[in-house]
């Protein structure tokens, strides 16, 4: 063990953090309000629509992580290129971090998953519940977001808690698409000198502390959640 | 900057790709046997009664899934020969599948053992009671009422778990085996990168197809296998 390298390296290694927890929230909050409108669509059954958000679920959940940010690191630019062309601008493609590629393929992977679990905590949620929302005159809208969602959301909560911490797993790979984060720098740091032991101990702790700090979190929101259901329960 | 795709081509890559299946295959064969075996003796050790060991399971089963598995491999396969090299054993020369199947195995391990411990608990308590109040022994009583039971229960959670186990085997290009995803890599940098879009697209659609096939097979057995049986409390 070489403590001088370790005392050295983990500050620059925790200083990643901040990259990782970036790609964490930034797919989660918009992968997550992604997946919930999914959801919403093929439970609507709208024609072709439906139809087109089932094919790519499945994609994007059996295409493993590294190839989706393969994928995207190589089509998003041409895309944006000509995007960029076809409304008369010339985009230098060259200039956009590679993080954005990143968060773009970890946004439509939790997109995915987020919308299988949903649509069955929906489909969880009483048919009952629907019908008398309506018969004391709400609409649809009204029924889901006043009495659907919030049920839904106690039951979900354990399931995104879940994604949650695959998510924090799965930046690691954005390593492969050239983003420095905690995994990245820790492999950098310990290339010069072959202390990798040393570098990837520090990464595991730093990995679990994430891991053990957001579950933590999230099973407190579930019990939170949970005793407000119980609450409900009661009252009925 | 030139972007100039065939997407025409991507059938013939798929094919070129698939000539490394096999590895794959193999892959998730003995990292799926040795996690499932692992992972029967970690739910054991959670169930059971020794406070000591129920402790060790849990930090392991707490341990793995918080861990992303390429730290892991690294932890493995730059880590590991260190310190055996430090105790005087050098293991560089080792197959380098070794390092993958081992990484896979462990981590997989405990998905397994949280599936089999959930299986366990949802068979009814009754029925090992009623087992022992006709004269079985224990492992008689788990291998011909509880097994057969917890089984049924978790087909659908093995099923998420091989494939999921199948998806994390693309990581086998980090070490250097040459699986699909490797095979894809070799193709794209034999031609200096200029098609790598269409080799990993490629490539994901091979993922999708086998998933596909995987998730049918597993509902399939599912409903052979519960068929006429009263369902157990999910």
């Amino acid at each position: 063990m070489d403590f001088a390298f370790m005392a050295e390296a983990f500050p620059q290694i925790v200083g990643a953090i901040p990259i990782t927890l970036l790609m964490v929230f930034v797919s989660a909050a918009i992968g997550w309000v992604l997946g919930l409108l999914f959801a919403l669509v093929r439970r609507a059954d709208v024609q072709f629509f439906s139809q087109a958000v089932a094919v790519f679920i499945s994609f994007m959940r059996s295409v493993p992580s590294v190839i989706l940010l393969y994928i995207s690191y190589y089509v998003m630019p041409a895309v944006i290129y000509f995007y960029g062309q076809n409304i008369g601008i010339e985009i230098n493609v060259s200039g956009i971090p590679a993080v954005v590629y990143a968060i773009a393929a970890l946004t439509l992977n939790q997109a995915a998953y987020a919308s299988e679990v949903f649509r069955s905590a929906i489909a969880a949620v009483d048919e009952g519940q629907f019908e008398a929302s309506y018969s004391i005159g709400m609409n649809k809208t009204q029924a889901l977001q006043k009495v659907i969602l919030p049920q839904a959301m106690a039951t979900a909560m354990p399931n995104l808690g879940g994604l949650f911490i695959m998510l924090i797993k799965d930046t690691s790979l954005a390593y492969y698409v050239g983003v420095y984060e905690i995994t990245a720098t820790a492999n950098l740091l310990s290339m010069p000198t072959l202390n990798f032991i040393e570098a990837y101990i520090m990464t595991t702790v730093i990995y679990e502390v994430l891991s053990f700090v957001f579950n933590q979190m999230f099973r407190a929101e579930e019990n939170h959640l949970k005793r407000f259901r119980a609450v409900l329960a009661a009252q009925v | 900057m030139n972007y100039s795709y065939d997407f025409a081509s991507i059938p013939d890559y798929m094919i070129k790709i698939m000539t490394a299946f096999p590895v794959t295959l193999e892959i998730l064969l003995i990292s799926l046997l040795i996690s499932l075996l692992l992972g029967a003796a970690v739910a054991a050790g959670s169930l059971g009664r020794k406070p000591v060991i129920v402790a060790i399971s849990r930090g392991y089963i707490s341990f793995m899934r918080g861990i992303p598995t390429l730290v892991l491999i690294f932890l493995l396969y730059l880590g590991l020969p260190q310190i055996l090299q430090g105790c005087g054993v050098n293991i560089s020369s080792w197959n380098k599948m070794f390092f993958i199947i081992a990484t896979l195995g462990l981590n997989t391990s405990a998905n397994m053992a949280e599936m089999m411990r959930a299986a366990y608990l949802a068979v009814d308590k009754g029925q090992l009671e009623a087992a022992y109040s006709v004269g079985m022994k224990g492992t008689t009583a788990f291998r011909r009422i509880i097994y057969p039971q917890a089984f049924g229960i978790a087909i659908p959670m093995l099923g998420n778990n091989i494939i999921n186990l199948f998806k994390e085997t693309s990581l086998a290009f980090t070490v250097g085996v040459i699986d699909i995803l490797g095979k894809a890599r070799a193709i794209t940098s034999a031609s200096y990168g200029a098609n790598k879009l269409e080799t990993y697209i490629a490539t994901g659609i091979i993922f999708w197809i086998v998933c596909v096939a995987l998730e049918q097979g597993s509902k399939y057995l599912e409903g052979v296998y519960t068929k006429g049986r009263k369902q157990a409390a999910s």
